[in-house]
């Protein structure tokens, strides 16, 4: 069961290779390839979720020799996650007629990199995956030709090929530090060896996710990629694929790194209030749609920064929440961004509470675990950084809503099928916003896998 | 600029090429080589065809498409290769014959699934370099006057 997700996408990727992705009828079962994809990593949830932690070395091999399969309860969150917006994103453009032959092929090449990166335990595994997922980026973010698009494209590559060199240089590091590639070993084994070179290493290895997730120092790719970019590929850029930074974090910083994780709490506070207010400000101040919500993206990672800085079982909860409501926002937004009509101004005014943390939307819940991180850190600066970001945030989203909507749309409404899409995943973020308690509990148990900070 | 020597060279080095590729795959189950290194082998021998005749008679050779079906067939046999186990209730990757079991030799050919998904890397490396090539060489040939 453990690499069922896998192999359908891999083998459907495969495929589509052969086929011309415009027709409808390869679109539709691409579509179904991924639906299937996402009911098989839902299967595998509820059973890592049931019954634990499930492993697997590949080829027999004893652990520690061969390569690591492991779903846990954080992994399997992310995987559900970035499948689900993947899905969205593609039955989008198979909606609205795809424009390129290798669309389809490249969405399904890039759920089997992400579906690899969060099941795997094997360090360089994860890279293998992560070069998967981020190399069919670079193709999609080229998706419709234009000029800009182009532009757009050679920017992305360009600044995350150095990511990803930063990130092989950290793993690279780590398996000369402690001559083990499995996370399971690196953690026991980065206890016996010095501060010194780990933390160095960890530095590394932070930039490195820094720059997928485009974090305040590292973001300076993020809009002009966003902006130019089709919704689709905006939503899927910053819903999926922006996920390996947020559970990169996570995995490496709070699972394999706690000391240095722990040692590097400050810093992570202060780049994240950064981020946040950062952000904020520059979403203030633009005018297109997409810009603003680039520059709310480099803003809403701050908050994931600073819940890892806080960390213990509250930071962490909150962190997976709020990555997974976050994920969920910026795929709605991203999606309803260029669509005209009454439905799409509720979907997005849906998505803007949801931004501000306002109820009953699940941003709400997002924002809150974060109060409660706050509070349980005792510190008033960062109750009152959360409650001015989002204060912020409302605002900026406000006046996107009034320049995108109040003016009327001189033309027809989209057609009825994407916007009952973006309207269905508007419904999601309120029913997960009403009905919360799932969700809350699933995050509890993703960060129950990880360690808890030592005293 | 070609004259009549590089490319007779080159045509004469062509079937070494491959000879010698598949030695190299074959070989590596008991000495250094490997589907990769022979799929690069391969793979500079037919760069060395557009090389010294240019693109036009270089891709009746093997043309871009069948260099991406060769990396699609390559795909998808390591793919079989890795999951097909999973089928028998055995992890992913585990190959056959199973350690310590009796092994079919074909003069120093071990038939073991590890050489199927070598195969497999093989046609990925190969067809990717030449698909590779062939577009590059492709984009001269249509920019040039």
């Amino acid at each position: 069961m453990l690499v069922a997700p896998l192999g359908i996408a891999w083998f459907a990727a495969v495929a589509l290779v052969l086929l011309d992705g415009r027709r409808a009828r390869v679109g539709w079962f691409a579509v179904a390839a991924l639906g299937a994809t996402l009911a098989a990593t839902v299967v595998l949830a509820v059973q890592v979720l049931q019954d634990g932690t499930v492993r697997s070395v590949a080829g027999g091999w004893p652990a520690g020799v061969g390569i690591t399969l492991r779903a846990d309860a954080l992994g399997v969150v992310f995987a559900v996650v970035s499948t689900g917006v993947l899905l969205a994103a593609l039955v989008y453009e198979v909606i609205g007629g795809v424009q390129s032959p290798t669309f389809p092929a490249l969405v399904l090449f890039m759920a089997t990199g992400l579906t690899g990166v969060f099941l795997t335990g094997d360090a360089f595994n994860f890279y293998v995956f992560f070069e998967i997922a981020m190399i069919s980026a670079y193709v999609l973010t080229g998706y419709g030709q234009e000029t800009r698009q182009i532009r757009a494209a050679t920017i992305f590559t360009v600044v995350n090929l150095l990511g990803s060199v930063l990130f092989l240089i950290g793993i690279a590091s780590l398996y000369h530090v402690t001559g083990r590639l499995d996370m399971l070993g690196i953690a026991l084994r980065s206890d016996d060896v010095g501060t010194q070179p780990i933390i160095l290493i960890a530095v590394i290895i932070f930039v490195a996710f820094g720059v997928k997730l485009g974090l305040f120092p590292f973001h300076f790719w993020l809009p002009a990629v966003y902006t130019s970019t089709r919704p689709s590929v905006a939503a899927i850029l910053s819903g999926a694929l922006a996920n390996i930074g947020s559970y990169g974090l996570l995995r490496f910083g709070a699972d394999v790194l706690p000391r240095e994780l722990e040692q590097g709490a400050p810093a992570l506070l202060l780049l994240g209030t950064v981020s946040i207010v950062y952000g904020a400000l520059q979403a203030l101040s633009r005018n297109a749609a997409s810009e603003v919500l680039a520059y709310s993206t480099v803003g809403q990672v701050g908050y994931i920064l600073i819940a890892l800085g806080v960390g213990g079982q509250i930071g962490y909860a909150s962190a997976v929440l709020f990555a997974v409501v976050n994920a969920l926002n910026k795929t709605l937004l991203f999606l309803s961004v260029e669509l005209r009509g009454r439905l799409v101004w509720l979907a997005f005014v849906i998505g803007a509470f949801s931004v501000a943390g306002v109820p009953p939307a699940v941003g709400f819940f997002g924002k809150a675990a974060l109060f409660r991180a706050g509070i349980a850190e005792r510190s008033v600066i960062l109750v009152a950084l959360i409650f001015v970001g989002g204060a912020l945030s409302f605002v900026y989203m406000f006046q996107t809503e009034q320049r995108r909507f109040w003016a009327g749309d001189a033309d027809d409404p989209s057609p009825l099928a994407r916007r009952g899409l973006v309207l269905l995943l508007a419904g999601l973020v309120v029913a997960l916003g009403i009905w919360p308690e799932p969700l809350l509990a699933l995050s509890e148990q993703a960060a129950a896998v990880l360690p808890e900070r030592r005293p | 600029m070609t004259t009549i020597l590089t490319q007779t060279i080159a045509r004469l080095l062509l079937p070494p090429t491959f000879m010698v590729a598949v030695a190299v795959m074959v070989k590596g189950y008991a000495d250094t080589g490997d589907g990769f290194s022979a799929g690069v082998i391969a793979g500079l021998g037919v760069l060395l065809q557009y090389v010294a005749f240019g693109y036009r008679v270089a891709e009746r050779l093997i043309t871009i498409r069948t260099a991406a079906r060769s990396l699609v067939a390559g795909l998808t046999l390591a793919l079989l290769v890795s999951f097909v186990p999973l089928l028998r209730g055995d992890p992913i990757l585990t190959h056959a014959p199973a350690p310590n079991a009796h092994v079919i030799h074909l003069g120093s050919l071990e038939l073991i699934t590890a050489v199927l998904f070598d195969v497999g890397v093989f046609l990925i490396v190969f067809g990717f370099a030449v698909g590779a090539i062939g577009m590059v060489a492709r984009a001269i040939d249509r920019s040039a006057p």
